[in-house]
């Protein structure tokens, strides 16, 4: 496009060189009468001034037989008007004078009154290219500023417009983020038809996933119960020889069968949508059932739980890691426990809840530590159930991409501090 | 001390019943939540041991019922789910603890008799009026330090009224909560068993531990120790 008007531009400008030349040469042809020496020469009351204008840039040369006229303004010059003409011939040509561009026409013209064919005189006349060619670097100057305007005015469209088409796009993009940081359930609606079969399919999925999680849970629940049931009547109907050793086999079972269920009931975060779970009602509700199962302790839970704080995970999972650390830390303690918790907007996504639960009881020691965490160890043998918690706990805790910590706590006792995700 | 057993599983219904009707209790059973509704509604009981994965009306929704029906009786719940959201919705519904499948009768004895101690306003497993001392987990009495041997029914009299000292407890109470339903009922007995009891508890005549009160029933008088 822009090459096209370009050479139509040089088209244009090269065809009012040649008009500037012809205009000059039929003034020249005019003016031009037989001199008394037999020369020919213009009268120059009738010529362009410029002609008499050194170094004007407009230059005429009359060439005869013996004869040559050169303009003024062509003084000093060193010009090549080129070769002389024969009558009707006609030449244009382009040549530099000094540092000047030129175009030359010459014409070879067989003057009137002079039958002789020696009186064939070439009229040449050179005319600057200079202001065309100014001009047409000017043309080209605006062209290209006005090509870079319009791609920039083309381009700030095009993202406007890209802009506006993609919005949905983003929102559903956002949405899709709420969803998976839990601060919603499900998309919203009201998205073009391209996309609204995409959320509808989002939203059927999310459903889907979070029923079938919870049949899942309800299935387990029930394997666990029919399971257990037998076991509970099996070991309340042994009596007498190898009762104990029935009974610690019972154990083992019991002890896999809850292990691999809850195991298999932790969801660790995959189910996608679910809603932030309120740290502060959750405790509030296990502290309710641990002071009455612990009622014959007369011990004190004291709660620390920064007002807003919330889990961004599975209630379930939640309700299982603080209550186990509280069952433990219930058990172990003499009268005090405290839980803790807090978000910390800083760090790493997946750590910004900081749970901590302890106790005055007598502590895990540091060689003990990396014991409790092992499946079915217990530090101490006398209360049971103590390892296989904390196993379970660790368990969850993976899931999520958080960690667990064991150190001892100001009270004198335990201190288990998890980092999970939360805000 | 009258339980009630509500546990769809046959055999560990008859089994728990067996043994806690060992350990001193008059058992009652039912076999769904329909029937465990209507028993623990209907049955003068000191405790109750529900199951919560009963067919029928759930054991949740038994606990809410009897709770909303001001049955103030401590409730064990028994669960095969070893999950906190069952236990807490379990407390919350009104239980007062839980034991999970399969469970060590001990564990659950222990945990029925602290239910009952806590339900009488004790604290520890040693009931201490004055000189007489009740251990409930080995079941004996002492007197100023001195066994004192009781038969299964006297001890079981003596634990009813210590447990809610200072309460009157009528003869038709102590009768229906120390013998099966069907069991012939004679208020003589219970006069007799209550007079060897204090027989055996003050020889001197000194202490007067139960006090008749004519017409309403007994009471034990002498104050619970503090701190206990």
């Amino acid at each position: 496009m822009m090459l096209v008007l370009d050479t139509g531009f040089r088209d244009l400008s090269r065809r009012s060189v040649e008009e500037v030349l012809d205009r000059q040469m039929v003034a020249l042809i005019a003016a031009t009468e037989p001199q008394p020496d037999g020369s020919y020469a213009p009268a120059m009351s009738n010529l362009d001034p410029w002609l008499e204008t050194p170094r004007s840039g407009v230059y005429a040369q009359i060439h005869a037989q013996q004869h040559e006229w050169r303009s003024p303004s062509s003084a000093g010059l060193k010009i090549d008007f080129g070769r002389p003409l024969q009558q009707g011939q006609r030449n244009l040509a382009y040549s530099m004078v000094g540092f000047d561009r030129v175009a030359i026409e010459s014409r070879g013209i067989q003057f009137e009154g002079s039958p002789e064919n020696t009186n064939v005189l070439t009229f040449t006349v050179a005319v600057s290219l200079g202001p065309f060619e100014e001009q047409l670097w000017r043309f080209r100057q605006q062209l290209v500023g006005w090509f870079i305007g319009l791609m920039l005015a083309l381009l700030v469209t095009l993202a406007a417009l890209l802009h506006w088409v993609l919005a949905p796009a983003r929102r559903l993009e956002r949405e899709i983020h709420a969803v998976e940081e839990g601060r919603s359930e499900r998309l919203g609606g009201g998205f073009p038809r391209e996309l609204a079969g995409v959320a509808r399919n989002l939203n059927a999925l999310l459903a889907g996933e979070r029923k079938r999680v919870a049949r899942y849970r309800d299935t387990l629940g029930n394997l666990a119960h029919s399971l257990k049931t037998p076991l509970a009547v099996m070991r309340s109907s042994v009596h007498g020889a190898g009762a104990e050793t029935v009974s610690v086999e019972i154990d083992r079972m019991s002890g896999i069968i809850e292990h691999q269920l809850k195991r298999a009931a932790a969801s660790g975060g995959a189910l996608f949508g679910q809603a932030p779970v309120d740290v502060a009602q959750v405790a509030a509700e296990l502290r309710g059932t641990l002071v009455r199962v612990y009622a014959a302790k007369d011990l004190v839970i004291e709660l620390a739980i920064a007002p807003g704080t919330q889990f961004i995970g599975d209630r379930g999972d939640l309700t299982e890691l603080v209550g186990n650390l509280l069952d433990n830390a219930c058990k172990w303690c003499r009268s005090r426990v405290r839980l803790a918790a807090s978000a910390d907007a800083g760090t790493d996504p997946r750590e910004r809840l900081t749970l901590t639960v302890q106790d005055d009881g007598p502590g895990i020691s540091a060689a003990d530590r990396p014991r409790v965490l092992q499946r079915g160890a217990r530090a101490d043998e006398k209360v049971p159930g103590h390892g296989l918690g904390l196993a379970m706990v660790q368990d969850t805790v993976e899931l999520y991409g958080g960690r667990l910590e064991i150190d001892t706590s100001p009270l004198g006792g335990a201190r288990i501090s998890l980092r999970l995700p939360g805000r | 001390m009258r339980a009630l057993v509500v546990e769809d599983e046959a055999a560990l219904r008859d089994s728990l019943k067996e043994r806690l009707v060992a350990a001193g209790l008059t058992v009652d059973v039912a076999r769904d939540g329909d029937e465990g509704l209507f028993a623990a509604m209907e049955y003068p009981l000191d405790v109750a041991i529900i199951d919560l994965g009963l067919p029928g009306l759930s054991g949740l929704e038994v606990i809410r019922r009897l709770r909303a029906a001001r049955k103030a009786y401590p409730i064990l719940i028994l669960t095969a789910r070893d999950n906190w959201q069952d236990k807490v919705e379990g407390l919350q519904a009104g239980a007062d603890d839980y034991v999970v499948k399969p469970f060590q009768f001990e564990e659950l004895l222990a945990r029925l008799q602290a239910l009952l101690r806590r339900a009488g306003g004790w604290a520890t497993p040693e009931l201490k009026c004055g000189p007489i001392v009740l251990d409930t987990r080995a079941q004996t009495v002492a007197v100023d330090g001195a066994p004192v041997e009781l038969t299964t029914f006297e001890y079981r009299i003596l634990e009813h009224l210590m447990l809610r000292a200072g309460d009157v407890i009528s003869k038709a109470e102590l009768t229906e909560r120390l013998y099966d339903q069907d069991f012939e009922r004679d208020s003589n007995v219970i006069e007799v068993m209550v007079g060897r009891l204090r027989r055996k508890l003050d020889p001197q005549d000194q202490l007067h531990p139960i006090e008749t009160l004519r017409g309403r029933g007994y009471r034990f008088a002498l104050p619970r120790d503090a701190g206990s």
